[in-house]
């Protein structure tokens, strides 16, 4: 049923080779056929035995993070092209009203998210998901939590135009920055535009945002060697992350993602039932994306990849986040459920369920490879310390100087115009 | 072809003799509809009365700032009162907002006639243009069936649901409510010198060539030779929903533009000699609207006509009908005195303006899990 075997992009692949240290088969409580190879002790061995356990498993070990992201033949990275990437970034008038920019909902002091449940939305609305981390995205294969688009250049725009997003349309965006000098200049350093092509812009961001990464967590440098990177606790940790706990299944490889997607049980938002705001939102989205009368007139909790090929055993999943970064970017999950990495952990315990006992809203797809574990308190507590693991120094970026507007011609000029 | 030529002549006698003149206007007034009050227009109350709510509410607009009263505010005879219009926020208008009293009456709106369709069009452009209400109707939509009011109204005009669709045909409802009101020129209470005006204006002036039928308007573009509002070029606000514009309708090398496109972005004559015309606006309710023109540049009545008097603007394009007038100041008096003749009572008040507050929050939906979307 679970395709997790599928890595299916050559970058992981690749990180898989390049990963030091790994998990083998301990031979532990193996409750299905898939849960085969993931179990670990903490043996070292060869990377040879990395490739051959990933290849005979499907489980692509943890592996540290490559220091840079794949970056795509037609968009090659340069510094004035980041440079420029980094500008449209934080300026809002790649929005609607000119009041909004990525960063306004991937504030680099909330872990280039937005700490709350749902993401803030376009003025005048709240967004349906919680707002993901830019850290380390240029790794991603897709974007989204639904993993819906498959490249950052295509992921900009679908979030500078959307309604709860940017709200912002191609013509007028474009055409305020043919009136900000500074950006005609550097488009056509970098593009060659003779006035700056939107497409260029997401480009540039996209660019830019490859270069938001993290590298230097204590899981990484215990996985390239550094034995005393991890505390004895976030070791104890790891082994119930690879073990007992069965979070490897699906949180793997360099990202701790395997990029697939699965309904773990997230139950749906509260905030649904009692903000106005919200629910005009989420009859929106699931009218924006698609859905027919029965889907739209009943459902109360996110569909997810169902929107993606209209499958109805797509119903509720979302792709498996990277743990990279987290301790950074509460609260969790598609929704935002949680606020704090217990609850993450009690939840899964839990086999699914939070605190009051409430899990998805799609039962029929939940996995069945999440189901109670019976972790003891200091198993939870070493969990979640090996969770923190994943995340190094805060990284944050102050806001840049944007250029300003100008007019494009001068008084003279305009008189001078033959009529 | 022929009749414009024969137009052409016509004016060329305006200009050689005031007697000559007098006697080929008149004739020439013969051949345009004439001017008269307007016909009366059905209205369903239910549906009018909800598309006046809709009208004055700012969550019609996309960061829920402005209303479509914002632009169009019956204080200021539904035009804003400003040379150009302020725009949705973010950015400014690079036209004059237009009044939408009598937008019924009409068959071509937007200052270059661009839509020739319907009311339930325009209102379309007004609410989805980025410069304008940048509106996701589909969020509109959704933020209707959020408020128990608008749910209870929709069903009451017969509506059902609240949906994008009804909406938009809500609102032209109401615009059908906003015509002119005990218009002197109506009433037959002109006094004496708009009176003489009016002959000045169907004779001498020939101002009815273009501006005639029950609205004054013949419904087709001019060039007049207004100049220009370099603001629409110096405010980058303003450039920028220009610019916006101009690449949507699909006008090329629009960042090299100096001078608004007009009625051109949408007929695209391959010399360029549609540049700068703009649709015949209607004449009434001209004493709440100024200033004037497509981009506010005239700010009087009096101005307007000294305008005319003058033969219009400087401009390659500039109509054929336009020339010298030879106006007396006694008879440019009596020409503003009937201009103002058209207008009637401002149309304010709680029959014509909604006035009770809008919500502050959107109410939640109780029961939310158990009741259907
Ligand atoms: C109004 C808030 C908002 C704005 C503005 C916004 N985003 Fe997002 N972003 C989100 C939310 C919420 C998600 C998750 C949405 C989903 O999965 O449906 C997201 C997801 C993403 C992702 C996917 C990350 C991943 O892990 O897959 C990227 C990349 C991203 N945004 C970049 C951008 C860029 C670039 C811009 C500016 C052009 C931008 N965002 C503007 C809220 C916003
Ligand atoms: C079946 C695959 C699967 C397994 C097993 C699994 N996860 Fe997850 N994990 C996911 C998916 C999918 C999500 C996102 C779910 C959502 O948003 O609805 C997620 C989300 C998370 C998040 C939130 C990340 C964020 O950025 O919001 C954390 C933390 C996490 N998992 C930790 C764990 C731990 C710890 C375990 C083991 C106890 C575990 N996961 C086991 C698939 C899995
Ligand atoms: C931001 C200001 C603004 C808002 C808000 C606005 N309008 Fe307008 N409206 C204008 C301007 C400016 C024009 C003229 C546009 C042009 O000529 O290009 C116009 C034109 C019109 C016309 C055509 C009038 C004519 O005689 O040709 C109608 C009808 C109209 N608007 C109705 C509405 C309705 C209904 C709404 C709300 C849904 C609305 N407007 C919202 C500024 C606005
Ligand atoms: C060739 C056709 C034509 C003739 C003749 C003509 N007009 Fe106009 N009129 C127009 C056009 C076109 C506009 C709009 C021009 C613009 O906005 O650039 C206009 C605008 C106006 C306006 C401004 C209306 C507003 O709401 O801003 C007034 C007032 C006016 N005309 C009065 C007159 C008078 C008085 C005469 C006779 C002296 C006259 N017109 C003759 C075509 C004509």
């Amino acid at each position: 049923m679970k395709t997790q075997n599928k890595l299916s992009t050559a970058y992981v692949a690749g990180a898989l080779v390049g990963a030091v240290s790994l998990a083998i088969l301990s031979g532990c409580e193996s409750t299905s056929a898939k849960d085969e190879g993931f179990k670990g002790s903490l043996n070292a061995v060869s990377k040879t035995a990395v490739a051959a356990n990933a290849s005979s498993t499907g489980f692509a070990p943890l592996a540290a993070i490559p220091a840079n992201p794949p970056i795509p033949a037609d968009n090659k990275q340069s510094d004035a092209k980041v440079e420029l990437g980094k500008l449209l970034f934080f300026d809002p008038r790649l929005g609607g009203d000119a009041s909004i920019s990525c960063a306004s909902c991937h504030d680099p002091s909330q872990g280039w998210a937005w700490a709350e449940d749902f993401s803030r939305g376009y003025p005048g609305t709240v967004h349906w998901r919680n707002s993901q981390s830019i850290m380390n995205s240029g790794h991603y294969p897709g974007s989204f939590w639904a993993n819906s688009v498959t490249s950052l250049e295509a992921q900009a725009p679908s979030a500078a135009k959307g309604g709860v997003a940017g709200n912002g349309e191609n013509d007028i965006m474009e055409a305020r920055l043919a009136l900000i000098p500074e950006y005609r200049k550097r488009f056509n350093e970098v593009f060659g535009d003779d006035f700056p092509r939107i497409k260029n812009a997401w480009r540039a961001i996209a660019s830019f945002e490859r270069t938001i990464n993290q590298t230097d967590t204590p899981i990484d440098r215990y996985l390239n060697g550094d034995k005393s990177a991890l505390s004895d606790s976030q070791k104890r940790g790891k082994e119930v992350f690879e073990g007992k706990g069965g979070c490897i299944q699906c949180h793997n490889g360099a990202l701790a993602s395997d990029m697939e997607m699965y309904n773990i049980g997230v139950p749906p938002a509260t905030r649904w039932e009692e903000d106005g705001l919200a629910q005009i939102t989420f009859r929106f989205e699931l009218y924006a994306k698609g859905s027919n009368e029965n889907l739209y007139r009943t459902a109360k909790a996110d569909p997810g990849a169902y929107f993606r090929g209209k499958n109805k055993w797509d119903l509720g999943k979302f792709r498996t986040p990277s743990l990279r970064y987290t301790m950074y970017t509460a609260p969790y999950m598609h929704n935002g459920a949680f606020y704090t990495l217990d609850e993450v952990v009690d939840f899964y315990n839990k086999g699914g369920f939070d605190e009051d006992n409430r899990t998805t809203g799609w039962p029929k797809t939940k996995s069945d490879l999440i189901k109670p574990l019976g972790l003891s308190d200091d198993e939870k507590a070493d969990l979640v310390a090996f969770i923190e693991a994943f995340s190094g120094d805060e990284i944050l970026m102050d806001k840049p100087e944007l250029p300003e507007y100008a007019p494009m011609f001068t008084l003279e000029e305009l008189k001078e115009a033959k009529k | 072809m022929g009749i414009r030529a024969t137009k052409k002549r016509l004016l060329v006698s305006v200009a050689m003799g005031l007697g000559l003149a007098l006697t080929v206007n008149a004739q020439a007034a013969s051949k345009y509809p004439d001017i008269g009050p307007l016909p009366s227009v059905k209205i369903n109350k239910a549906k009018a009365e909800l598309g006046k709510r809709l009208f004055f509410d700012p969550r019609l607009s996309g960061d829920a700032a402005i209303s479509c009263g914002t632009c169009h505010n019956p204080e200021k005879g539904y035009a804003d009162g400003m040379a150009l219009s302020a725009g949705y926020p973010g950015n400014k208008h690079f036209r004059n907002s237009p009044t939408v009293i009598n937008a019924v009456h009409k068959n071509r709106w937007n200052w270059d006639g661009r839509l020739g369709t319907n009311l339930n069009d325009v209102t379309r452009g007004m609410l989805t243009e980025d410069y304008i209400m940048n509106m996701d109707m589909r969020i509109m939509q959704e933020r209707a069936k959020q408020d128990p009011v608008y749910v209870k109204m929709f069903k009451d005009a017969g509506y059902g649901e609240p949906s994008n669709g009804s909406i938009r045909k809500a609102i032209p409802e109401y615009l059908k409510t906003l015509t002119s009101k005990n218009v002197p020129f109506d009433k037959g209470t002109m006094s004496a010198s708009a009176k003489r005006g009016k002959s000045i204006f169907k004779g001498k002036a020939g101002c009815i060539q273009c501006h005639n039928g029950a609205n004054f308007t013949d419904g087709k573009a001019y060039n007049t030779g207004v100049p220009e509002n370099w603001d629409v070029f110096m405010d980058t606000d303003r450039h920028q929903a220009f610019l916006a514009y101009n690449q949507f309708m699909g006008v090329e090398n629009y960042n090299n533009l100096k001078r608004d496109t007009g009625a051109h972005v949408h007929k695209h004559a391959a010399d360029g000699s549609d540049m700068g015309t703009f649709l015949t606006p209607s004449l009434r309710e001209l004493t709440h609207t100024a200033p004037y023109m497509h981009n506010g540049m005239i700010e009087s009545l009096e101005d307007v006509v000294a305008f005319y008097n003058n033969g219009g603007g400087e401009d390659s394009n500039k109509d054929s009908r336009m020339k010298k007038l030879g106006l007396s100041s006694s008879e440019q008096s009596d020409l503003v005195a009937f201009l103002k003749s058209l207008s009637g009572d401002q149309l304010t008040g709680d029959k014509y303006v909604w006035s009770e507050e809008y919500p502050a929050e959107y109410e939640a939906i109780e029961n939310w899990r158990e009741v259907k979307n």
